[in-house]
């Protein structure tokens, strides 16, 4: 039982990586229907800027008390910032002048800016695996025999904090009404006054700050990057959205929890190997079986 | 009827893609005149991201023996020797595609006589079967699988001709290694229960499987035996697993590239940073310790070498390094070191017996499975009829105050 309850901690952290990046990509899909491939590498980026922020800051190590609360904060914002950016840059650069295109040109347009981002940061960093500074004191809560760690509370307390203040931001401001508005049909959005161009590129600023605390997390989590590993958080990510809905802000966060806690599971008690054809076959029977997702793409919560 | 345009885009960028993979070996084939001109060696390693800890110093050991052949006059002065040098790491991991393409490069350029390479034993199965059909030599400084020299999986890789052999390499099996490493286990560190792990890649599943089945028959306990997948970072759930069981080490078939080092460092994440663990030369490199971090002690590796530095014979060879690289010898440089020497020894034999020019790569591989008693920085080399070396060696590494130190060689029986 006790195994049980740790699994459900690791699974939850491994979960709330997965659902903050899903929300990037649950959020674009919602308001231009477009499957934004290169949202795993903003993740990876994340990371590569949080290290940075980290180096410029000069830790190298543990921080206790108020100075790890400043540099945790500091550096956390730093990189959502930054990834938010980028995210509008990408959404500028690749994405807007192929809105009517056929919905095929964005798709590869995307691929095609993984490719991109991936190699830049090859160019950055080199393609070995970057060690990241252990910040958070290993303190460990024990709850009976379970151990908790200082850096798994963070993961998933970020993790519920921004997607409470995401939810809240979508229903309940002007800003969240014109993005609700856009998604569900851009040309009465258009006419009703709302700049639609200004709405996208909001979105895809959220969307890829998000996965910039997700880098943050992340880096502090396994104290490693690498340049590739968005290719695989990204699948898996994606593969929240969709379990959850893709479209559906609360879907991608139930998905990312869920995907999490297969994983952890299934290597405990199936085998470790096992854990990514779980994972993946899931992905197929809900598209097949329910292709709005567990939650649905329910109108009034599209994003 | 014309394509439709998205048609004519897809169909243009497929066959870009196929041009630019057959297009990847148009080497410029340099003249093979009759008596003088340029001799290659081919050098496939992996000299880029995880694997460039390890692979760029026996990449330097080939570059050295060939700029001493220069030095020396190489067969009289009549031709120049190169070493034509190809990295086969892909995104930063060493990629069995990619040794191929790099062993059709050098089987294009009718200058290249020989090869060392690969250093992964995955990248090996791919390039064998291509050496074999071309008949070049290859010697590898470090592959240990078995399957590569010994067995049917051996035979397999040579379809094209099964009599003859042009693989060779001048360290150990796995059959060695691993049950070295059971001993190891077993009798030295007195474990007595172990989980194993490996990376299910040819080279880190072969170890683990032999050192399961070694350890189980010395005795010993295995807790259980997991597979990892390519490019998995989260291990805590499977750590967490393993920690329940209370083994007294963990076991690691693989590469640092492929998991070691991160496994390693979450070992302490979940509480289990006081565990040894052990693993087979795939995580004798810098990097792990790297990426380990203050995890990495008590983690104990054999390499498929012996500790050059102790070697009285090696003493000449890493004078030179140090003086050429500026820089310490990796595990493997005096192996691709000998390797390259063995090369240019058959080679200048062969240009001998031509009477002074260029040979076939048929006479330099005969030399080759010829050689005996090979004197080199690492002792007497010799090969069998399957390739392999006749006087296996091991050293044991244990990773003490964040750094990889010898403390054991281990000689075994042919």
């Amino acid at each position: 039982m006790e195994l049980f309850l740790q699994q459900l901690i690791n699974g939850l952290s491994l979960g709330g990586i997965y659902a903050l990046i899903a929300l990037g990509y649950t959020m674009v899909y919602g308001i231009i229907e477009l499957i934004n491939f290169a949202h795993g590498d903003v993740y990876t980026l994340g990371t590569f800027f949080s290290l940075a922020i980290l180096t410029l800051l000069g830790v190298s190590g543990v921080v206790t008390g108020p100075a790890l609360i400043a540099i945790v904060l500091v550096t956390i914002v730093g990189a959502m910032i930054l990834c938010g950016l980028t995210g509008v840059i990408i959404e500028r650069l690749a994405y807007r002048r192929l809105r009517n295109a056929p919905k095929l040109a964005p798709l590869i347009t995307a691929i095609g800016m993984s490719f991109i981002l991936e190699n830049l940061m090859l160019y950055w960093k080199g393609p070995s695996p970057v060690p990241f500074p252990d910040l958070l004191p290993k303190v460990q809560f024990g709850v009976g025999a379970v151990t908790i760690q200082a850096k798994q509370v963070m993961v998933i307390l970020l993790a519920v904090v921004l997607m409470i203040v995401l939810q809240n931001f979508v229903q309940n401001t002007r800003l969240g009404k014109a993005m609700r508005a856009t998604a569900q049909d851009k040309d009465a959005a258009q006419l009703m006054g709302i700049d639609i161009n200004t709405t996208i590129a909001l979105t895809f600023l959220i969307g890829s700050a998000l996965a910039g605390a997700a880098g943050f997390v992340s880096g502090v989590y396994y104290g490693s990057t690498w340049f590739f590993n968005g290719f695989a958080a990204g699948l898996k990510a994606f593969t929240a959205a969709v379990l959850g809905g893709i479209g559906n802000l609360a879907g991608a966060m139930l998905g990312g929890f869920l995907i999490g806690l297969i994983e952890a599971m299934t290597t405990q008690f199936i085998g470790d190997q096992w854990a990514n054809v779980l994972v993946f076959s899931i992905l197929v029977l809900v598209l097949i079986f329910r292709p709005s997702g567990l939650l649905g793409e329910a109108l009034p919560n599209k994003v | 009827m014309p394509l439709p345009p998205l048609m004519r885009i897809v169909l243009a960028a497929v066959l870009t893609a196929a041009l630019a993979a057959c297009g990847g070996g148009s080497s410029s084939s340099s003249s093979s005149g009759d008596s003088g001109g340029t001799i290659k060696i081919g050098v496939d390693l992996p000299v880029s991201g995880a694997d460039a800890s390890i692979g760029v110093p026996t990449q330097n050991g080939v570059v050295l023996a060939v700029e001493e052949a220069n030095k020396n006059g190489f067969a009289g002065g009549k031709f120049k020797l190169e070493a034509s040098l190809l990295d086969d790491a892909v995104q930063g991991k060493h990629d069995p595609a990619a040794g191929a393409q790099n062993v059709k490069t050098f089987i294009a350029d009718s200058a290249v006589l020989a090869m060392v390479g690969p250093f992964n034993s995955n990248v090996a199965k791919s390039e064998i079967p291509l050496s074999n059909d071309a008949g070049l030599a290859q010697i590898s400084p470090s592959n240990t699988n078995d399957g590569l020299t010994i067995g049917d999986d051996a035979k397999k890789l040579r379809t094209a001709h099964p009599d003859v052999n042009t693989y060779f390499r001048v360290c150990t099996r796995d059959a060695k290694q691993g049950a070295a490493l059971a001993q190891t286990a077993a009798q030295r560190l007195k474990f007595k229960k172990v989980f194993v792990i490996d990376d299910n890649e040819t080279y880190g599943k072969g170890l683990a499987d032999v050192f399961d089945a070694s350890f189980r028959q010395l005795g010993g306990t295995v807790l259980g035996h997991e597979h990892i997948t390519a490019n998995q970072v989260d291990f805590k759930a499977l750590l967490t697993k393993v920690k329940s069981l209370n083994p007294d080490a963990v076991f690691f078939g693989g590469n640092t590239s492929t998991g070691g080092g991160l496994i390693r460092r979450q070992m302490a994440d979940v509480g289990m940073g006081s565990i040894a663990m052990l693993g087979g030369d795939g995580i004798g490199d810098d990097e792990f310790e790297k990426q380990a971090g203050d995890a990495a002690n008590g983690s104990y590796m054999t390499i498929a070498a012996p500790d050059a530095s102790k070697l009285p014979s090696a003493k000449d060879f890493i004078a030179a390094y140090k003086a050429r690289f500026n820089g310490d010898v990796g595990p493997y440089s005096a192996n691709a070191y000998t390797a390259a020497k063995i090369e240019i020894a058959a080679i200048e034999k062969a240009i001998k017996d031509n009477g002074g020019k260029m040979p076939t790569r048929a006479d330099v591989l005969k030399n080759i499975a010829a050689t005996t008693d090979f004197e080199s920085p690492i002792g007497k080399v010799g090969f069998d009829a399957a390739g392999d070396t006749t006087s296996p060696v091991l050293s044991l590494d244990e990773v003490k105050g964040g750094k990889r130190v010898v403390i054991d060689v281990i000689t075994l029986k042919s």
